[in-house]
């Protein structure tokens, strides 16, 4: 068995290996399509991720909203306004060292907050489950509000989207 | 009546057409493919395909005199004839050569049309297929041979009218070699047999 | 009949029980696993492969001429001797085209296909993985392919693929909306969102208890199958990939095997969907006499029998009429399904509540017939002779 939860531990870290290695690509590569379709790849990583922290209904819906929806979203923008042929944008210009400068310092202090904290961490209760009828009873019950005020926001969307889609008359 | 009948009503029918298939004979709905090496439909009296030449008796004696009238007519010019000659150079009345190049013959029925002395006919063999361009596509004079019997086989109404018609000139002719023997007259001349 | 019932769990047992002599625990969980991988890698392109001969044989019938029958007796051969044609005709790729994702492309378009097999229950105690989230799973899965269609129709670099891609693509994210909420009903009236759960919660009165015979069910269940028809990109709704219209759309600069990949998608995806449709609505691998999994295949086969039929019979629809079957009349009518389930659930009286559904149902079916799509209705004309 202990075999199986190596294989395991190792999958997962190949699995974060992977999502790191398409991110990197998606800003890097030069084609606008391809750095789409690695944004694809980052998110289906994600829904793995999800799904090796036992929280399978969020998983599902990361794949079905993101890479189902969003992802066809941006590649059809992508497609309606990339030219045909070829295009080899330079990925980066004259002020890179200076973004270079930037980033460094942004990860200096981003480990030194990674190594001050106490791993591994606990949750704060460790009886919440995340199935679909626990979401369902919070979202009905605690969290009604926000629920309601976000489909609001959602319609106003909508329509603001047909508004400035019409023909005008 | 609501909304979707039409597609319903189309639906209908195929589903009758797809049950009938299986049992209905086919001019009420069943297949009527006939499944073709295994077995083949009979073809009609009237197809007309490559040709052939008749004889009546033996076929060392066809109808046919080397005329030369249907290799003339021919519009692809498909057959080539030469007349037969007896040992002292005199031309005979029948083809030594008769040669038709089927991949050229178009089946048009030409020959048959204009030939005096009923001798050529459109056959109904039609799998004569070959890779084989010069032995087994040219047909000579043996192959283009077949006999009456075979001619009342293939087509029965054709070659009974011909028959009658061939006949009906003999009579005249025998009536006629008769008849100027009462009156003392010598036989006079027919032409050809042709109505 | 129990035994026959079992017979693949019980021979699958006997298997590894016998393996179990000389093998440690870990090696026969991994053999377990191995064994459900290979079974449904070998059912999956092998189901494909007799569905396409099925279809040309039936579709044949309804045109009164037979089938392909030449390859073997009945032409049980045929597929074997497509399979051949696809592997070895030469796989011509476009000079411009993007290497890489046209090489991509119809592989990630077999893999959500092959994935949505993991969840259908193929009979009692044949599901290959009981996920609890099962039912979105497939959903999920099955709308990754929306971008490999894209990635087919851009890597072409050909201006009809991509309009073709882009129909295509649009045609199926509109479709999948309706199709995911017509699922809602079921899974509010089954309570759970596993599919063998959903099958177990139809199983309980025997043959009555299928949610398409109450009157929600019945609307879910034609507009989740036809909106599944639509998904798979099959006739009537294949205008995307039509040869009349756009060249075959997003596969037209693919050959060869590639070609045969997104063949082989397409007739998993219309596999798949059936077996679903079958599974949430019509009880799935329950019935009376026969074993459990002799019924699943009947009844997916009668559903793939019906998209056969459909494609035998009825002309493309145009690309406007489509999405506007798809957000006009499908998308409100779902909306209202899942009120009416609701209240169905709330009252108890049995006359009451299923008069009362069918009622709303068919009056907003009229209603949105008639006043959202009027367009599409023609007038009847009158035509008066001149004497």
């Amino acid at each position: 068995m202990e075999l199986l939860n190596l294989a395991g531990i190792a999958g997962v870290y190949t699995l974060m290996l992977v999502i790191l290695i398409a991110a990197v690509a998606m800003v890097t590569l030069r084609s606008l399509f391809h750095s789409a379709l690695a944004l694809a790849a980052v998110l289906i990583g994600i829904a793995g991720i999800y799904l090796t922290l036992q929280a399978d209904f969020l998983a599902m819906i990361q794949i079905l909203i993101y890479v189902g929806a969003v992802m066809t979203l941006i590649i059809f923008a992508v497609m309606l306004t990339e030219h045909l042929s070829h295009q080899t944008v330079r990925q980066n210009n004259r002020q890179s060292p200076l973004a270079i400068a930037g980033i460094c310092a942004f990860l200096f202090c981003l480990t030194g907050v990674i190594v001050r904290t106490p791993w591994p961490l606990q949750p704060q209760n460790q009886t919440a489950t995340i199935t679909a009828m626990e979401l369902g009873k919070a979202f009905m019950g605690q969290y009604v509000f926000a629920f309601e005020l976000i489909s609001v926001f959602l319609i106003a969307a909508l329509i603001g989207a047909i508004v400035i889609a019409r023909k005008d008359k | 009546m609501f909304f979707g009948l039409g597609v319903l009503r189309g639906l209908m029918v195929t589903l009758k057409n797809f049950v009938t298939s299986y049992f209905m004979p086919p001019d009420r709905g069943g297949l009527f493919t006939v499944e073709y090496p295994e077995k083949r439909l009979p073809v009609i009296e009237r197809f007309r395909n490559f040709p052939f030449l008749v004889y009546d008796k033996d076929p060392e004696n066809p109808r046919c005199v080397a005329c030369e009238i249907c290799a003339n007519e021919c519009p692809t010019k498909c057959i080539y004839i030469e007349k037969d000659t007896d040992p002292n150079k005199k031309p005979l009345r029948r083809p030594a050569i008769f040669d038709i190049d089927i991949t050229v013959c178009m089946n048009c029925g030409i020959c048959e049309e204009v030939c005096p002395f009923d001798s050529i006919y459109m056959d109904h063999p039609f799998e004569v297929a070959s890779s084989d361009r010069l032995e087994k596509l040219l047909f000579h004079k043996n192959d283009l041979l077949k006999s009456n019997d075979y001619f009342h086989k293939i087509r029965p109404t054709h070659a009974a009218a011909i028959d009658a018609r061939r006949r009906a000139v003999e009579e005249k002719k025998k009536s006629a070699a008769v008849k100027p023997s009462e009156t003392g007259q010598p036989p006079k001349a027919q032409n050809g047999g042709k109505p | 009949m129990e035994i026959l019932d079992s017979i693949f769990l019980n021979t699958k047992k006997i298997f590894l029980d016998l393996l179990g002599c000389w093998l440690p625990d870990w090696m026969i969980l991994l053999v377990n696993i191995g064994i459900i991988i290979g079974v449904i890698a070998v059912l999956g392109p092998v189901i494909m492969m007799y569905l396409t001969l099925l279809e040309r044989k039936i579709i044949g019938r309804m045109q009164n001429r037979i089938g392909p029958n030449r390859v073997g007796i009945f032409g049980i051969l045929q597929p074997i001797a497509d399979g051949i044609k696809m592997f070895t005709k030469e796989d011509i790729i476009p000079q411009n085209a993007d290497k890489i994702v046209h090489f991509l492309a119809p592989v990630l378009m077999v893999i959500p296909a092959l994935l949505a097999f993991a969840v259908l229950p193929f009979g009692r105690g044949m599901i290959p993985v009981n996920l609890n989230v099962g039912l979105l799973f497939f959903i999920a899965v099955s709308s990754t392919s929306t971008i490999c269609v894209f990635m087919a129709s851009w890597a072409s670099r050909n201006k009809f693929s991509i309009l073709g891609g882009m129909r295509s693509a649009a045609q199926m994210i509109s479709y999948e909306i309706p199709m995911v909420l017509s699922v809602v009903p079921v899974i509010l009236s089954a309570e759970s969102l596993s599919t063998y759960a959903i099958v177990e919660a139809q199983a309980r009165w025997s043959g009555l208890h299928w949610f398409v015979f109450t009157p929600w069910g019945l609307l879910a269940f034609i507009i989740f199958f036809l909106c599944g028809v639509a998904e798979c990109n099959r006739s009537p709704f294949d205008l995307p990939e039509a040869e009349s219209e756009i060249v075959a759309g997003f596969h037209t600069e693919y050959s060869g095997m590639k070609f045969a990949l997104f063949y082989m998608a397409e007739y998993m995806n219309t596999f798949t969907v059936s077996a679903l449709a079958a599974t949430l609505f019509l009880g799935g691998w329950e019935g009376p006499v026969l074993p459990s999994w002799l019924w699943f295949f009947i009844k997916t086969h009668a559903l793939i029998f019906v998209m056969f039929w459909f494609r035998g019979t009825l002309p493309r629809f145009r690309v406007d009429q489509l999405m506007g079957l798809a957000w006009k009349l499908f998308l409100p009518l779902t909306l209202i399904n899942i009120f009416v389930a609701g209240g169905y659930h709330l009252i108890s009286d049995r006359n009451f509540r299923v008069a009362g559904a069918s009622a709303v149902l068919l009056v907003s079916f009229l209603l949105f017939t008639v006043f959202l799509n009027r367009k599409y209705m023609p007038e009847k004309r009158r035509y008066d002779l001149v004497d």
